[in-house]
This record gives C-alpha cells, sequence and structure tokens, in this order.
C-alpha cells in the first residue's frame, strides 16, 4: 500500500529531515510551499517527488492562504473519489450511464494525473506552517500528533515515533487514517536530487496582511557565530559574569545565556539568550556553563556541532544532552580551561 | 469583539512520573491552567477592552473551571468529560464545537502549547477560521486584530479580519496569583457546563501502542581535578576541529 504524504513548508527549516521522515512511508512525497520562489527552490533541493507551489504576496502572512491549501487537498479526496466512482462504473459495463459524463469524468481524472488525497501530512513547529496543517488536517479528517520523530507503513496502519513529556518518553502511536504531524526529529542534508515539477497552484488569501516587521535589538553576532559560551544561574552574581566573558573572550566565542539570565536577572540583552522563544543558534560548538538544561533551553542549540557542559551536578539534565561535560564547580573549571585554552 | 479564552485545556506533563521502563504514570495530573494561559488571557482581555467588548470563558476537562473567573472573567463554559487526548485534532473538536455552541464569536485566544502545538491550529480548521500562531500579543484597531509575533530577530505585526483563532505563546511566566476576594467572586460568576455527547464525536483518539525512555547517547565526562578536566575537554574539542 502507498502511503502519499504532503510535507507542508513555509520556511526552510527542517525540510531535509520532514521529507526524510515521509519517504519511510514508501509512498509519493509531495511538498506543499507557501512562500516565495527562492524557498521552492530550497525545498526543490531536498529531493520531494514533487513540489505544489502557493505563491504568497510579501505583505500576505503564509497563514492567510490556509484554506487555500486545505482546498488543494479536498480537491484532491473529490478526484480520488471519482476514480472510485469511475472504477465502479467500469465493473457495470452495461449500466446505463450518459458516455458523454463519462468520458467527460475520465478526462477530469486524467488531467490531475494520479492525484490521491494526502494520508499524511508534515510540518515543522513554526507557527505559519502549524496554522496551514491544522486547516488541511481538519479538512481530510487528519489526526494531529505533535512531536514526530520518524514515520512508517505498517499493513495499512501509519506509525508515528513522536517526543512526549517534552522529549522524557518516545511514544509510538499507530492510526489506521489520516494523521498530521508536527516534526521535532533531526533535519537532514540532501544529496542532489533530481528536477522536481513544480506546479504553482491558484490561490486566494484571507484578509490578513503584514502591517510591518521590526529588527528587535540590536544585533549581536550570536545568531551566526561558529562558537558559543553560555551561562545559566550556575553563575552566583552578576560580577562573575566577567570570567564566562573572558572565556569566551579566550575561544573567540559570542557569549550567550539561558532565558532566566535575560529575562529575570537582566545581566545580558535579551537578544542573547538561547532557547524556545530566544535565539536558535547552530553553532560549531556551543558550550554551556552552569546551565541545568532544560527542554526549552536545549530547543535553541538543537542544530549545534558539538556541545559541551560545565555542571556541578553529575545527575544535571544537560549532560544527557551534550557531547561532553566537566563535572565540577564552574568556578574553579572556567579559570582551568582558560589556561588550558591558553597552552 | 466577542472573546473567548479557551484556558485549562491539557495536562501538565510535570505532573507526570516517568517509571523507569519508561511508561508514565498519569496519577493525579488533571488538567491544569498552562504556562501560556495567562499570557492568552491578557491578550483576550486586551482585545474585549479595545473594542467594548465581552470575554467569555472556555475550559475542557477535569481542570479548574474557575480559573478564569477568578482572573475577571465573567462567564464560563466547561465541556466536563473530555478526556486528554493524544490527538490534537480531537482536543480541537471539542473546543471548536464548544465555540460554535457559545455563539456569535469573534476571537478565539488560546495558549500555543510547546506540548500540544497542534491544538490551535486544528480549532480554526475545525472553525473554518484564520489563524495566527505563536503571538506574542494583540490588540484591536478598526474591528481589525493586530497580532505581535516575535522571533529572536525581529518583530512581526499582521493585522486580520475576524473571525480568528489566536495562539498565544508566553515568553515568561506571566500569572498573577489572585486574592482572596476575587476567589469569593469567582463563586458567584456563571459557569455552564456541557457533557461532550451533547456537542460532539470527538472521534477515535490514536492508539498509543507504548512509551519508552529515549535512547541516551551517554555523553563523554570528565569528572577529574578541574586542571585534568579541562585539559581533557580542550583535548576532545580540538580533536574534533571545533577549537
Amino acid at each position: 500500500m502507498s502511503v502519499e504524504s504532503w510535507v507542508i513548508t513555509t520556511d526552510e527549516k527542517q525540510v531535509g529531515g520532514m521529507v526524510a521522515a515521509a519517504r519511510h512511508l514508501g509512498g509519493p512525497v509531495t511538498a506543499v510551499v507557501v512562500g516565495n520562489r527562492a524557498l521552492v527552490d530550497a525545498v526543490a533541493a531536498t529531493g520531494p517527488d514533487a513540489v505544489r507551489w502557493v505563491s504568497t504576496a510579501p505583505d500576505v502572512p503564509p497563514e492567510a492562504y490556509a484554506a487555500a491549501v486545505a482546498d488543494l487537498a479536498a480537491a484532491d479526496l473529490a478526484v480520488a473519489d471519482l476514480a472510485a466512482a469511475d472504477l465502479a462504473v467500469a465493473d457495470l459495463a452495461a449500466a446505463d450511464l450518459a458516455v458523454a459524463d463519462l468520458a467527460a469524468a475520465d478526462l477530469a481524472v486524467a488531467d490531475l494525473a494520479a492525484a490521491d488525497p494526502p494520508r499524511v501530512l508534515v510540518c515543522s513547529t513554526e507557527p505559519a506552517a502549524r496554522v496551514l496543517l491544522g486547516a488541511v488536517a481538519a479538512r481530510i479528517g487528519a489526526a494531529v500528533v505533535p512531536g514526530m520523530l520518524d514515520l512508517a507503513a505498517s499493513d495499512g496502519d501509519v506509525v508515528v515515533t513522536r517526543a512526549a513529556l517534552g522529549g522524557e518518553v518516545i511514544e509510538t502511536l499507530v492510526t489506521g487514517g489520516p494523521v498530521a504531524t508536527v516534526f521535532v526529529g533531526e533535519d537532514v542534508e540532501s544529496g542532489a536530487p533530481d528536477a522536481v515539477d513544480v506546479v504553482e497552484q491558484a490561490a486566494i488569501a484571507a484578509d490578513a496582511r503584514i502591517e510591518g516587521t521590526e529588527p528587535v535589538g540590536s544585533a549581536t553576532g550570536v545568531a551566526d557565530a561558529a562558537r558559543v559560551v553560555s551561562f545559566g544561574r550556575g553563575v552566583r552574581a552578576k560580577a562573575d559574569v566577567a570570567l564566562i566573558r573572558q572565556l569566551a573572550d579566550v575561544l573567540g566565542a559570542e557569549l550567550a545565556c539561558s532565558m532566566p539570565i535575560a529575562d529575570d536577572l537582566g545581566w545580558l540583552e535579551k537578544e542573547r539568550y538561547v532557547g524556545r522563544s530566544g535565539q536558535h543558534i547552530a553553532p560549531r560548538l556551543y558550550l554551556a556553563v552552569g546551565i541545568g538544561g532544560a527542554p526549552q533551553h536545549l530547543e535553541g542549540v538543537r542544530d549545534a556541532k558539538v556541545v559541551a557542559a560545565v555542571n556541578n551536578d553529575p545527575d544535571a539534565r544537560i549532560f544527557r544532552s551534550v557531547d561532553y561535560g566537566i563535572v565540577g564547580d564552574l568556578y574553579e573549571v572556567v579559570p582551568a580551561l582558560i589556561d588550558a585554552l591558553g597552552r | 469583539m466577542k472573546v473567548v479564552i479557551v484556558y485549562t485545556w491539557a495536562r501538565d506533563g510535570a505532573n507526570a512520573a516517568v517509571r523507569a521502563d519508561g511508561t508514565v504514570d498519569w496519577r493525579g495530573a488533571k488538567m491544569t491552567a498552562g504556562e501560556d494561559d495567562p499570557a492568552a488571557l491578557a491578550v483576550a482581555k486586551r482585545l474585549a477592552e479595545d473594542t467594548g467588548g465581552t470575554v467569555v470563558g472556555l475550559t475542557i476537562g477535569d481542570g479548574d473551571a474557575s480559573w478564569v473567573l477568578a482572573r475577571g472573567v465573567g462567564e464560563a463554559f466547561s465541556v466536563t468529560d473530555v478526556p486528554p487526548y493524544a490527538d490534537n485534532a480531537a482536543t480541537a473538536r471539542v473546543i471548536a464545537a464548544a465555540v460554535e455552541r457559545i455563539g456569535a464569536v469573534d476571537v478565539v485566544v488560546m495558549g500555543d502549547s510547546k506540548q500540544d502545538p497542534g491544538v490551535a491550529p486544528a480549532v480554526a480548521g475545525h472553525l473554518g477560521w484564520t489563524a495566527l500562531a505563536g503571538l506574542d500579543s494583540a490588540s484591536a484597531v478598526d474591528g481589525r486584530v493586530a497580532a505581535v509575533r516575535r522571533s529572536a530577530t525581529e518583530q512581526q505585526t499582521i493585522s486580520a479580519a475576524p473571525p480568528l483563532v489566536l495562539g498565544v505563546a508566553a515568553e515568561a511566566d506571566v500569572d498573577t496569583k489572585p486574592g482572596m476576594k476575587e476567589l469569593l467572586a469567582a463563586r458567584k460568576r456563571p459557569l455552564t457546563t456541557w457533557p461532550m455527547g451533547d456537542l460532539v464525536d470527538p472521534g477515535d483518539d490514536v492508539r498509543s501502542t507504548g512509551t519508552r525512555k529515549p535512547d541516551v547517547v551517554a555523553a563523554t565526562l570528565f569528572d577529574g581535578d578541574p586542571a585534568t578536566s579541562a585539559a581533557q575537554l580542550v583535548a576532545a574539542l580540538r580533536a574534533d576541529g571545533v577549537l
């Protein structure tokens, strides 16, 4: 059984990972792109079988096209119904049906090629992409499952492996019907794919417009830094930030922090905090000093190449998510690191 | 505008215990106000204030239905017997059906939950309304909603016409615990309860075949004296080519 999937996307994040997960279903993978041509090209490069493109006006948010994207899925559903009806008619060869009507119906089916309604939908955690997913899911009667890590097809069922309880457990869910999933797994880089057909879809936007976009605060360099040293509540006083800054300087790293440091204590600018609602960064090295390792924080460094941590608690949650760790008092370890790096 | 604030619609994962074998013990974990609920309530109140409108509360399940009544909302509705679904669409179907029953609603505001990020979008899908998620704040201007979304680098303002579903993501916990006066006032405010069966059949939940603990790729930990550990870490990072 072939399980068709749609990867619904409004930006480039995680597209390679989403297409790779959808590939595990064994059926055709269609990328539904709501955005500009540059995004279409980037998504096509991740290797879907086809791309359906809803072009957005510059001042219209992708969410405004939610109903239009749902209409695409609904149209596919109608085509599938039509194909089934035609099959039934073919079985009843002697049926007194108007031949012209049947021919017209066949033409309509042929025009839309082998369009099947998607059985599985995939999107990232991006708000706009989730809104599109929600609209399509409601239209095709799909379940909606967050935290998806991987997909599989088994005996006509779709098997969703997902992170639950903030990643504390991995849960396996099975459904015999359509399912829409929010992907939180690893991104995957794909090789150069074959040329992909891009079909632009006509779409009418709902009444919504982008009134303005402003940069937030000052540019800090954290977003693009190759190396980042970040600290949390393990640092006891504002004066001690100088010690962490010294380590960052020796490493040629940008200085960052966990949310409470910027939000509650105000020891660094808000633009420097890393986590769910802060910076999402992908440095080659992320060194976390005195950070407990809450899931909200780690979400911001999911794409870092190497993560290291310093914490005095050997059971600290952060040690479950790092490549390297030093168990020890940061007030002793950081000076030792500065010394070791200077050699 | 008539604004519905949807609150206390999910269980808090922090109240669940994960056993050694990876199974989850949800005993005693009732639905609770999520970390985004206070921020969502603030948005709902702002929209009503800006337009001389009203806010009504909507909750599902076994949580504290008075949560919103003790925070200045004059009336609330509760769909009492809704179980915690793994399927966000099932939760959304119940919420959407209740919003339709409340009637003449312009805007639905709810937390854009990290745990259940499909619920607010699916509520909009089931209502056939436009949704905006990941919002920081919103106000009403000339009968439209001006919603603000912040990322780490930019702030975007989107203007949209009702009917709308707004998913609000809290940057930080902004809840203010009500005092005794508010708690007593809440008891006198009308709370209408509906059994789920009167509203909607949410369908079958997706089937869970079990939970397990994630595979942990063991970190290389250095726990010797600080100087030795520091030297070991620097050597490892150099070997990885990240220094």
